[in-house]
């Protein structure tokens, strides 16, 4: 028997396909953007992409002087290494949020002159953030090199590894633009948020020191299963722990489908709200 | 790819004054949601209908203008059919590619180059880079900006923003144009290389929608026309009738205004030769411009003026009766003026006739409230011709070829 489907389904399906038509007919919009941030981002500063660098390897170092000195900790691995990598990861969520929650308000002026999908925004600066962090792994590579880590076949699943954070990534940057755009005090918000989420993620620490009662709550938390797989696959040589992983991923990919369908729904608010 | 454009019934409210809400006010908005769901027909607090039962349809090779006071709408509408807002009420279709240009400024990014602004433009438009590339370079002479191809478009004066927008939305093949104001900024030249290109392209079966006060322009580029105040169609219909009524409207406001009014024009005929009203005349055909008048009390010796001036403003003729020596007497309750003119010598092109009533005494003279009443652009008219002459003036002329032989020695 065939049961007709529920309508709110229905309607997530349209919108499903309508998302989908939509980025494939502008689909060179989203690399012209990107071309654009990275332009403005290359002629107004006099580093470009060096602040993609310089801003985890002085963490780094800071992080480094408490961890080794003040505080001696375990990690399993060369501190510098440890931290490094968790920064590399941590900076392509934090900065691409940090673009996108005012990408939106910041290009008024396109979005209440011209149509095209509104997404291109946040989307663009998740894209132009993963510019630079490729261009940060350079230093993990040197770092590797230095303390003799050996690359190993476990490295193959880093594509999926930067595809589930890029997922959950790109969810935060469409919500927090559209938020930021509805509520002004976002950004604000944003920023006390962030620095919370980030000693509640396995960035410079591992996280179960701080105690198994949060558990749950942090394995909620998608970032702390990416970072970590992450550092497995490129600095520990082994497959991520499969359990963690999935589920960080499954919660990426569906926060990425809530939070598109949402923006589709209320994007033709954005010009007379922005 | 034929565009068209089909509107039906569409209404767009707006919320009067500013209101970025801040997460504070997130709750009790809520709230008061769940509390009173107000249905999307009614109006709330501090709304009003931007747009209210909107319906026309453009077709190819169809040109509508869409005139009305700051404030009827006009934007809003183009911002609907642009897809830049979504109406309250109604359906509408654009089919096609649409280029448009919205309240003069193009989405600019001020801080790319215009030649970076040209690839940006051309990709929101859903273009290939290789299909910008083939355009780029009649889009830059188009605009006319080709020494500051590689500036910010920050510092472009308004005028170069407005040509290099308009060039882009023109020029990347749209199937439907939408424009809004274009002719408000830039020069002479370009407002009518503007109007060249929209008839081109109109003439190539492209729909377009044009939102101007320039008068003579619309009427000269558009079939049709929609009158629109306070979000409402007042009038919609052919062209010369939409502007007539616009006409009305305005002087009917502007005569509100002047209380001392005591005679106005009623109404602007346009006849023929044969005493049939018409709106297209043959170069140097008999024409009768009738001016309607209604004085509330006896007015001495009113002057009655008529002015023609060609679709793009040039000032092609003034008369007056005053000018003529033509004395009126009293002038009291309902009537009309007739000017009758033998030979209507224009070349060919679409032209305004505007009236005036002024004071017999202080005509003319400083500070003086010289007007009792004026109409202007009120009545357009064609006019026709198959001989090939340039410029206004049509002069009754004929050619003389005199040969000299060299003297062969």
């Amino acid at each position: 028997m065939n049961t007709p489907l529920h309508p709110s389904l229905m309607r997530v399906a349209r919108d499903i396909r309508e998302i989908v038509a939509e980025q494939v007919a502008y689909r060179e919009l989203l690399a012209r953007m990107t071309h654009r941030d990275l332009l403005l981002r290359y002629k107004q500063t006099i580093m470009g992409v060096g602040w993609a660098v310089l801003m985890p390897v002085v963490n780094t170092i800071v992080f480094s002087v408490i961890f080794m000195r003040v505080a001696p900790l375990d990690t399993g691995m060369p501190y510098p290494l440890y931290a490094y990598s968790g920064l590399l990861a941590w900076n392509f969520f934090a900065s691409s949020l940090r673009f996108a929650v005012t990408s939106l308000t910041a290009n008024a002026t396109l979005v209440t002159k011209v149509y095209f999908p509104r997404e291109i925004f946040p989307l663009s600066a998740v894209t132009v953030t993963l510019v630079d962090s490729i261009v940060g792994s350079v230093v993990l590579a040197g770092l590797m090199i230095h303390y003799r880590v050996a690359v190993t076949p476990a490295i193959a699943m880093l594509p999926l590894v930067v595809l589930a954070e890029t997922a959950f990534t790109c969810a935060m940057a469409l919500a927090l633009a559209m938020a930021n755009l509805f509520y002004r005090d976002v950004k604000y918000l944003f920023e006390i948020v962030m620095t919370v989420w980030m000693f509640a993620t396995s960035v410079v620490y591992p996280v179960d020191l701080v105690g198994s009662r949060w558990g749950l709550v942090l394995r909620l938390n998608p970032m702390v299963g990416i970072i970590e797989a992450f550092r497995s696959v490129v600095l520990r040589g082994q497959v991520p722990d499969a359990t963690q992983f999935a589920m960080a991923a499954v919660v990426s990919f569906a926060a990425l489908a809530a939070a598109w369908v949402t923006f589709h729904r209320l994007e033709c608010r954005f010009a007379e709200s922005v | 790819m034929t565009g068209s454009i089909v509107v039906e019934g569409v209404s767009k409210k707006f919320r009067r004054g500013e209101h970025h809400d801040s997460l504070r006010d997130l709750i009790p908005s809520i709230a008061k949601r769940v509390a009173r769901r107000e249905p999307a027909s009614e109006l709330g607090d501090d709304e009003f209908w931007a747009l209210r039962d909107v319906s026309f349809e453009v077709g190819a090779g169809e040109a509508i203008g869409v005139i009305g006071p700051n404030g009827a709408g006009k934007s809003t509408l183009l911002k609907v059919l642009t897809r830049i807002l979504r109406p309250d009420h109604g359906r509408y279709a654009v089919r096609g590619r649409i280029g448009a240009l919205i309240e003069v400024a193009a989405g600019f990014h001020p801080d790319l180059t215009g030649r970076e602004n040209i690839y940006l433009q051309g990709a929101i438009l859903g273009l290939k880079r290789a299909e910008i590339a083939a355009r780029f370079d009649e889009i830059v002479e188009f605009a006319g900006i080709g020494e500051f191809l590689d500036t910010p478009v920050k510092r472009f004066s308004s005028g170069m923003n407005a040509r290099l927008g308009f060039a882009i939305a023109a020029t990347l093949e749209p199937d439907v144009l939408i424009i809004d104001e274009v002719l408000s900024v830039g020069d002479a030249r370009f407002q009518a290389r503007c109007l060249a290109r929209m008839r081109e392209l109109r003439a190539r079966g492209v729909p377009l929608v044009f939102v101007s006060h320039n008068l003579p322009a619309v009427s000269d580029l558009c079939s049709k026309a929609l009158l629109l105040n306070g979000g409402k169609v007042v009038f919609s219909g052919g062209v010369a009738e939409t502007i007539q009524r616009y006409g009305r409207d305005v002087s009917a406001s502007i005569n509100r205004t002047r209380p001392d009014a005591a005679i106005r024009v009623t109404g602007v005929q346009l006849f023929g030769g044969d005493g049939v009203p018409a709106d297209v005349f043959s170069s140097g055909a008999r024409a009768t411009v009738r001016v309607s008048y209604e004085a509330t009390r006896p007015i001495d010796a009113p002057g009655f003026a008529v002015d023609i001036h060609r679709a793009d403003h040039v000032y092609a003729c003034g008369i007056s009766t005053w000018n003529d020596g033509e004395v009126l007497g009293v002038v009291s309750g309902r009537g009309h003026v007739d000017l009758e003119i033998d030979r209507l010598a224009l070349t060919a092109g679409c032209y305004h006739v505007s009236v005036g009533i002024h004071r017999a005494a202080g005509i003319g003279a400083a500070g003086g409230p010289a007007l009792y009443d004026l109409l202007q652009f009120i009545h357009p008219f064609t006019v026709t011709s198959d001989r090939g002459e340039l410029g206004v003036a049509s002069l009754g002329h004929r050619w003389h070829h005199a040969a000299q032989a060299l003297e062969v020695q």
